[in-house]
């Protein structure tokens, strides 16, 4: 029912592999058989022996000597074989391995062809290196546009900020009683008024003569 | 649905049951099956139905325990699947080729299809039966078979390495799976299942067809 003709997906190799696998299973069926047969020998010479026919025993049981070596035999066959399977299968693996190599180094190839090669790459950092030294100047240039004015602002800024941040200073305590002076002090001050007083007289009158 | 693993090695799985061969006792029969009234198709349509569905379930839940894959009916009428002896009740060919007919229709799950007598192997079959003297009891479905393969090659690492139908049912890498022993040609169903959905091709000559998995 299997076996259309639309064998795309098998290889040569698949059908070797199989030709050998089902030599393989064969082979296990033969030994099967073999055993079944020996197992029945083996019967028949208990039963012989029963009845007391030793050669007829003797028969069954050479028989199945000789089945036995046949079936040691098979046993080395079947363990060639596969091993043969074996090697051709990791062969077969070996050489997807081979194959995924190529396709992987191919493109490798591909892409650094489509870098343009060494000489591409090293012009290409040069040019990278020289943009960004331009870039660099632009920046500084740019930087020294700063006028003094804005310097100022930009230091008055930073003090009110730090003013902010760090608290304003420590300030003496307001005076919560009237001043108490001593006598003297107090003599003193009436001097000091009386004086005040004499001097803003002797101006009004320095001023007066000069405005008539 | 593993734990029927232990496998009666005298069934091979292409063989009619033998006839006196009785189930292990381990297998737990449903309860109807202890009902004399179960052996005998009920009229009232509400009972048949659901005698029906009991019957498949019962055929099922045997054949997998046995690992039966397919049925000769003639044989089987007298194996316990169908005839409970300690409440001395059997079932009858005509009632049993009922069960198996509704089975094989859609109503009944396709669980079951008939095999056409021209290409039986069974001499017996053919002898006492024009036509469904013998069946597949589908317990697993192919698409379900071949589900269970894929999943297999799957987790055993076999994609893409050229397997012969005989390894996959008789060989030591199978031997813990459910389809181990499996009937051939049961096996090729699934496989062709498994080709139509592009999972596999099967290719090599007649009778020694090996298969590979993608």
């Amino acid at each position: 029912m299997g076996n259309s003709s639309s064998s795309n997906r098998i290889s040569a190799q698949d059908k070797a592999i199989l030709d050998m696998k089902n030599q393989r299973d064969k082979l296990r069926q033969y030994q099967k058989r073999i055993t079944v047969l020996t197992d029945r020998e083996k019967q028949i010479a208990k039963e012989c022996l029963t009845k007391g026919q030793t050669d007829k025993a003797k028969l069954a049981l050479r028989r199945k000597k000789y089945q036995e070596s046949q079936l040691s035999k098979m046993d080395a066959q079947l363990a060639q074989l596969e091993q043969l399977t074996g090697d051709v299968e990791f062969a077969l693996v070996q050489k997807d391995v081979l194959y995924g190599l190529q396709q992987g180094t191919s493109v490798l190839k591909e892409i650094h062809r489509e870098m343009g090669g060494i000489e591409n790459v090293e012009k290409l950092l040069a040019d990278n290196e020289e943009a960004r030294a331009y870039q660099e100047e632009i920046s500084e240039l740019l930087a020294n546009k700063m006028s003094n004015q804005d310097e100022d602002e930009v230091e008055d800024e930073l003090e009110a900020l730090e003013a902010e941040v760090n608290g304003v200073p420590a300030l003496p305590n307001a005076p919560v009683a009237q001043p108490q002076f001593t006598p003297e002090e107090k003599a003193q001050i009436a001097k000091d008024r009386a004086a005040r007083r004499a001097r803003e007289r002797a101006a009004e009158q320095a001023s007066q003569p000069m405005l008539a | 649905m593993t734990t029927a693993s232990p496998l009666p090695s005298n069934f091979s799985a292409t063989s009619t049951l033998p006839p006196g061969a009785t189930a292990p006792s381990s297998l737990p029969f449903i309860p109807q099956y202890s009902f004399p009234p179960f052996f005998t198709l009920q009229p009232v349509a509400s009972t048949r139905s659901s005698q029906l569905s009991s019957w498949s379930t019962h055929i099922q839940s045997y054949c997998q325990h046995n690992r039966i894959f397919s049925l000769t009916l003639v044989d089987a009428l007298n194996t316990p699947l169908f005839h409970n002896a300690q409440i001395h009740r059997r079932l009858n060919l005509r009632d049993a080729k009922v069960i198996l007919a509704w089975m094989a229709s859609a109503e009944g799950g396709n669980r079951a299809e008939f095999i056409s007598t021209s290409t039986t192997k069974s001499k017996k079959a053919a002898s006492g039966e024009e036509d469904g003297g013998k069946c597949w009891i589908y317990w697993r479905r192919p698409e379900e078979w071949a589900a269970a393969l894929e999943e297999w090659v799957d987790r055993t690492g076999q994609k893409g390495t050229v397997l012969t139908l005989y390894e996959i049912v008789e060989g030591d890498a199978s031997l813990k799976e459910e389809f181990w022993n499996m009937d051939e040609d049961l096996l090729r169903k699934s496989l062709a299942v498994c080709v139509r959905r592009g999972k596999a091709q099967i290719f090599g000559g007649e009778g020694s067809e090996g298969v590979k998995f993608f």
